[in-house]
């Protein structure tokens, strides 16, 4: 068992225990900062697979993007709510199914993938690779990711704007 | 290298052994820092205001009264207040402080004395500094009090504001340098120090770093006169103290990233090379040190709007315009 295994395991089971108590908490803000656990360790596994410049951006972007759930979720959420179980027995039977269903489908799916040989020299450079690999190779994709997300913004500017106007009258 | 040698070996326990007796002398070499670090504070703080500061515990220079202190919050009563949330309260003094100290690991104080040689070491430090407002918004959430969430949707505002005119600051730097790396930012200000050729970046970058360090005069989060003390107000004793803790830490990471992005690191200035590299660096740290207390005592505290205009309208096209000067300088003449 090498230090690797060890270092996934670990990862891997606080990533899926994250997961299961965001599911089964019942505050926001607990669910909250499970899923803190969670992408962090996700980032821990990144970091595995020598893909360190992803690893930083994951916890760069979700530290910003957790505290503004938790922001909305104490904000837009009743507190005094306890949360109770919702769905007859035959919804939780389909959602039982469901589940089995998916996690057979991923099981079949995963367990004959085959990624090819290993690529070697990961960890050399990366974050210069993934530089030139996104602006000679993937520069449109990249530019039209940009485009959308712009459109978002300006989205988000005037449906703040038009609430404005109206509370104004 | 030693660090190097040790990464590569094959592990064992002793190495686990190693490591962790490394971790605990940074962790002491940290904690001495700050309880110096916040004497020297209180000193120079007295000194510009006209008073004398601590001079009572441990002799004229009041040596020992930060020990004193830290004792107290040690012995106090650790109180959770009923109505709070106490999972959470337990545990966001722990989400705050750990982040604080992984970002020390990242930091090359010397080319010889430092820990993980990492790739986008940079990248790194501001990605794991921000895990911190998390812990304070849950601090703030879980302490129940109006006081104490307020104190922690403002941290929450004010870390994503500033974090964006951060990162846009130290882009030239790396333009410049052409790695994320911070071994390699400090090898490329071998003959010119950054500050010299990026001089709008470093007072973007500086006024950010102030911003992201909650201190005066961007403290709002803990704004005394409106908020009480913020978003730790319902918190005493030990758990008190690891927020504290966290501040002061960052305080040490963010000086020492500041040497290391701008002022050259470890390098000396010309002909005075015969002085080792680790004395440069804590020369520069501590001049960094001393102008982010010099801050404090000088700068009122900005209005919450201000503080998000300045921000958005001011830092971030700054820092935008620096970039694109940066980029257009370095296709041009380098």
């Amino acid at each position: 068992m090498s230090g690797q295994y060890i270092a996934f395991f670990v990862l891997a089971l606080i990533a899926l225990g994250g997961g299961i108590f965001m599911l089964n908490l019942n505050k926001v803000v607990h669910m909250v900062v499970a899923l803190v656990f969670t992408f962090v360790s996700i980032a821990g596994i990144y970091v595995l697979l020598s893909a360190e410049f992803v690893a930083a951006v994951q916890v760069l972007i979700y530290s910003g993007a957790i505290t503004i759930i938790m922001l909305f979720g104490i904000m837009l959420t009743r507190h005094q709510d306890d949360g109770q179980s919702t769905g007859s027995p035959l919804r939780k039977a389909f959602a039982l199914l469901g589940t089995v269903a998916f996690g057979a489908v991923m099981y079949i799916g995963i367990r004959t993938l085959d990624f090819g040989s290993e690529a070697v020299g990961l960890h050399d450079k990366n974050t210069e690779q993934i530089g030139i690999a996104i602006y000679s190779k993937y520069v449109i994709p990249f530019e039209l990711a940009s485009v959308l997300l712009l459109v978002a913004l300006i989205g988000a500017v005037i449906l703040a704007k038009k609430d404005d106007k109206e509370a104004g009258e | 290298m030693m660090m190097e040698q040790l990464l590569q070996s094959t592990p064992s326990w002793t190495n686990v052994a190693i490591f962790f007796a490394i971790g605990v002398g940074l962790l002491l070499v940290v904690l001495g820092f700050v309880t110096y670090g916040i004497l020297a504070e209180r000193k120079v703080m007295g000194f510009m205001q006209g008073r004398i500061g601590p001079n009572q515990v441990g002799g004229r220079w009041g040596l020992l009264q930060t020990v004193a202190d830290v004792l107290k919050l040690l012995l106090k009563e650790d109180t959770i207040p009923k109505a709070a949330d106490r999972p959470l309260f337990i545990l966001a003094p722990v989400i705050a402080f750990a982040p604080a100290f992984m970002v020390l690991a990242a930091l090359p104080f010397t080319d010889a004395l430092q820990f993980a040689d990492i790739g986008v070491g940079l990248l790194y430090y501001i990605a794991v500094s921000g895990l911190t407002t998390i812990g304070v918004v849950t601090g703030a959430w879980a302490s129940n009090n109006k006081y104490a969430l307020l104190g922690g949707m403002r941290a929450a505002a004010q870390m994503i504001s500033y974090e964006v005119p951060l990162v846009m600051s130290v882009i030239g730097v790396i333009l410049l340098a052409g790695s994320l790396n911070l071994n390699d930012i400090v090898e490329a200000q071998k003959d010119v120090w950054f500050i010299v050729v990026q001089p709008i970046g470093f007072l973007v970058f500086l006024v950010a770093a102030v911003a992201e360090l909650n201190r005066t005069p961007f403290d709002l989060p803990e704004a005394e006169s409106e908020l009480v003390a913020g978003f730790h107000v319902e918190y005493s004793g030990f758990r008190w103290a690891f927020f504290m803790l966290a501040e002061y830490v960052y305080f040490f990471a963010m000086a020492a990233l500041t040497t290391v992005l701008f002022l050259g690191g470890w390098h000396p200035l010309p002909f005075l090379g015969f002085i080792p590299g680790a004395v440069w660096f804590a020369l520069k740290f501590s001049v960094v040190v001393f102008l982010f207390i010099w801050f404090r005592i000088t700068f009122p505290r900005v209005r919450a709007d201000q503080l998000m205009e300045f921000g958005w309208k001011v830092l971030l096209p700054v820092a935008l315009v620096n970039i694109f000067v940066t980029a257009l300088v370095k296709q041009l003449f380098f």
